[in-house]
């Protein structure tokens, strides 16, 4: 009895072995190597499979994205660009092929126009990846607290002067670091964003499969969720169009 | 040869007989063309003496014709017509008269001898009254002519029905009435006929008569023209008169000079004849109120089918959907209806085409509309009934047709790469053009998901850390603070600190050796100037004292209240005394006496801080 269960504690330790034999990383260089063979629809799930292991990287996603793309999943390809663009913001090709996705997609929703603040504060959001913020956050975090010590322990006048000086900087610093650092955290985090999976959905005025049609979406189309009742999603576009959808329809990003 | 002879005498015999019969069934009688006639136009007086036998009429004599012009006459015409062996005669005199005033007229009786019998005729009435009763006709010479045509010539519209509703067919004939022989006519004016929309029905090529009464008299008619029409609104609508101009034989048989006769056309002549036909009113009854919303104007009675090429098609292939509307009415007036599709169908103007059949008593046939559908995308899609209503005149309602529910099953065609066109701005199409950019090959620096960031102890410590750091500066600084502003405690506590600093001065004075291998005389003034600063710095900063007042005298009173036993009071004082003995009266100062006066302070401020703490 006591051997039985060894050998079946055993066999499941050498079957989760089995499972485990690749690491995330050579699945990641199996899938790549799929993809430079021309086998999108493969290195997508084999992408897929390294996300449902659950690792995460920008580049993973970037890479499953450019597997929707080429294997004829624009939604797909634009929800993982989404995701991956959390992640890393700023990053050039990412960029591209998300706005090359998203001229593929039936619709076209011309953004509502914004004061031009907003681009500078979108600029500086995404100038740093998020490591890189949180450790030049630090960075600054750390002066901070030398000026202040420099400053309790100065013996002279001139020297006090100084701290305070270059302390208030790196506190304007800091504080507008941190800020940045929460709102870039905030996005990462937020839930509110969706893409539209099926590939026409029809947008209703209220939460009600019997209500009238309030507009169209195809797929790929990304929708802001404001609101939910049961089943039924509430969503914005870039464009300021508001109604109602099933929320089957659309994935989180 | 006998024989021969009495065959001869019987025939004429029997002819005779029957002629002297006939002579006795002879009738004369007088007639007019018509009853009424205005002022300035023509009309015939006849009058007809039948069966007179072989020796006709003589001596006419005619009534009083005062009233009126005889333009012609006597126009003497004879037939003969033998029916089963009867013989039949008439010979008919007529004349063409003119009134010359108008009023109510009785034509008396004309008297004739035949067969040595006068024979009289009945009179006759007429009427004249102002104006005409008929066109005006053509030029002057031509009158007769055209009088006789005219009354033996009518073209004459008719409808089945007057009354009817809106859009409901009415059939529209016109038919030519005729006593004349017809040689060609054509359509000089079609009728007008605002608020119809009309369907000419097909009529045989070649006019077919029928013999037909009209007022008394046989016509041959013929229909030249039918029509289908359907009223588009509603109201008292007219049919317009139409015109025909017709190319008439005709015989002149006013003189009976054989000369003339001889010269003359032997089929006669011809004179074009206008005729035309009355307006016509129909009442138009308006469609009853609160149609269905799909009804378009579709009157009669119909049916409708709708069938579609293909059930199931790929994305972009496209689908014929056929809808078929067939029966009575006004078909050609029915308008595509709207079939409501998917909202990702692209959908074209339908191609409309009929098939009318116009020959029979109601207008028939079929149209069919034609739809192209494009699906554009993949997934079970269904096209909602397609409606059509029409009005049924006969019910006297509206009638809602439904076909059946269409799925359709579309799958995905060729590859969604090929990119839907959308757009065709200048910027679309070149981003079109272009490929996403390659993937990513570097490590992966793949990290579990949803975790950003990871609040283990380190991230505290090193969050933690620089704050301690300022912390700490801050705590410091105060104390250092607070001590600084404590000034009798500071100077305390430093007292011991400072006598030590100066009493090593002193030992290193003491030590240093001078070149003659003693200290040098200021080195000594300097040792016993340190030992009597560091001690009496220690005392003033332990009894919290400004060396400026201060006295050996009062150090001492001080130290007493402080309960310093006497001797070290006394030893104080010895030591203090003989430091200023040395400084001002620089007498004996060995080595041995520096030491001891060095060990003596020493054992003074140590007896003292354990005492004053």
């Amino acid at each position: 009895m006591r051997l039985r269960t060894i050998t079946i504690l055993l066999l499941t330790l050498a079957a989760s072995n089995g499972l485990r034999a690749q690491s995330p990383e050579e699945q990641f260089r199996r899938a790549n190597q799929l993809y430079q063979q021309g086998k999108f629809a493969e290195a997508r799930d084999a992408y897929g499979a390294i996300l449902s292991g659950g690792y995460e990287s920008p580049d993973l996603l970037y890479n499953l994205g450019n597997a929707c793309y080429k294997s004829g999943s624009i939604p797909g390809a634009i929800l993982n660009f989404e995701r991956a663009r959390r992640l890393l913001p700023g990053d050039d090709d990412l960029r591209h092929n998300l706005q090359v996705a998203n001229m593929m997609i039936a619709d076209r929703i011309e953004p509502a126009p914004r004061l031009f603040v907003w681009d500078y504060w979108d600029g500086i959001r995404n100038f740093f990846s998020l490591t890189g913020l949180m450790l030049t956050v630090y960075l600054f975090y750390m002066l901070l607290a030398a000026v202040i010590s420099v400053f309790f322990l100065a013996r002279t006048y001139a020297l006090r002067k100084i701290a305070v000086l270059t302390g208030s900087g790196f506190l304007l610093v800091f504080l507008f670091l941190l800020v940045v650092l929460i709102a870039r955290l905030g996005d990462v985090t937020r839930t509110d964003e969706a893409v539209v999976m099926s590939p026409i959905v029809t947008v209703k005025n209220s939460p009600d499969s019997k209500s009238t049609d309030a507009f169209v979406l195809h797929a790929g189309v990304k929708v802001l969720l404001v609101d939910r009742v049961g089943s039924w999603s509430k969503v914005r576009l870039a464009d300021g169009k508001v109604g109602w959808l099933e929320g089957s329809a659309v994935e989180v990003i | 040869m006998d024989t021969l002879h009495g065959m001869v005498r019987a025939l004429c015999a029997v002819a005779l007989f029957s002629g002297a019969a006939a002579a006795q069934n002879a009738t004369f009688q007088a007639g007019l063309d018509r009853a009424q006639v205005g002022i300035g136009e023509q009309f015939t007086l006849q009058f007809t003496l039948a069966n007179a036998g072989t020796g006709g009429g003589a001596n006419l004599q005619l009534p009083d014709l005062g009233k009126f012009h005889i333009m012609s006459g006597p126009n003497e015409s004879s037939s003969m017509q033998i029916v089963n062996g009867a013989v039949s005669s008439s010979v008919t005199y007529s004349y063409v008269l003119q009134p010359k005033e108008q009023g109510k007229f009785t034509i008396g009786a004309a008297t004739i001898e035949a067969g040595g019998v006068t024979l009289k005729s009945a009179p006759v009435a007429i009427e004249v009254v102002k104006g005409s009763t008929r066109p005006k006709q053509q030029a002057g010479g031509q009158d007769d002519a055209m009088a006789q045509i005219g009354e033996n010539l009518y073209l004459k519209a008719t409808v089945d029905r007057t009354r009817v509703a809106q859009g409901e067919q009415v059939n529209l004939v016109f038919k030519i009435y005729t006593r004349v022989s017809i040689a060609s006519y054509a359509v000089e004016k079609n009728p007008t006929m605002t608020g119809f929309w009309g369907e000419d029905v097909e009529t045989p090529k070649n006019i077919q008569t029928n013999p037909e009464t009209l007022n008394g008299k046989q016509f041959r008619v013929g229909i030249i023209k039918r029509m289908a029409l359907f009223p588009t609104q509603s109201g008292e609508l007219e049919i317009g008169p139409m015109e025909v101009q017709s190319a008439v034989q005709i015989q002149d048989r006013r003189s009976m000079d054989p000369f003339e006769s001889f010269f003359r056309d032997p089929f006669g002549r011809q004179v074009n004849y206008v005729v035309k036909s009355d307006p016509i009113k129909i009442r138009v009854d308006p469609l009853p109120p609160d149609p269905p919303s799909d009804f378009k104007g579709a009157v009669g009675q119909f049916a409708m089918s709708t069938t579609v090429d293909k059930k199931s098609t790929r994305t972009n292939e496209p689908i014929d959907l056929k809808v078929t509307v067939s029966g009575t009415g006004n078909i050609k007036l029915i308008e595509s209806p709207a079939v409501e599709l998917p909202s990702d169908f692209e959908q074209y103007t339908p191609k409309v085409s009929d098939n009318i059949n116009r020959t029979g008593d109601r207008i028939s046939g079929s149209k069919t509309f034609e739809y192209l559908l494009i699906p554009r995308y993949p997934g079970m899609k269904v096209i909602k009934p397609v409606t059509f209503s029409y009005y049924d005149p006969s019910k006297k309602e509206y009638v809602r047709l439904h076909s059946p529910q269409i799925e359709l099953n579309v799958e995905q065609g060729a590859v969604a790469v090929t990119p839907l066109i959308t757009g065709g701005t200048q910027e679309d199409v070149r981003l079109l053009s272009q490929d996403i950019r390659f993937i990513k090959l570097g490590e992966p620096d793949l990290s579990p998901r949803g975790e950003h960031f990871r609040t283990n102890g380190v991230f505290i410590a090193m969050l933690l850390l620089p704050l301690a750091c300022a912390g700490g500066a801050f705590v410091y600084a105060r104390q250092r603070k607070a001590e600084m502003l404590d000034q009798a405690g500071y100077r305390n506590r430093r007292a011991i600190k400072v006598a030590r600093k100066g009493l090593k001065q002193a030992e290193y004075l003491l030590k240093e050796k001078g070149s003659s291998g003693a200290p040098a005389s200021n080195q000594r003034l300097r040792f016993y100037g340190e030992i009597s600063k560091a001690l009496w710095k220690y005392m003033g900063d332990k009894l919290n004292i400004p060396q400026s007042a201060f006295s050996i005298e009062g150090a001492v009173a001080e130290l007493g209240l402080r309960a310093v036993p006497g001797d070290i009071i006394t030893s104080l004082k010895a030591l203090l005394e003989t430091c200023d003995l040395a400084r001002f009266a620089p007498t004996s100062l060995d080595l041995a006496v520096m030491q001891r006066t060095y060990d003596e302070a020493q054992r003074i401020i140590v007896a003292l801080e354990r005492i004053l703490r």
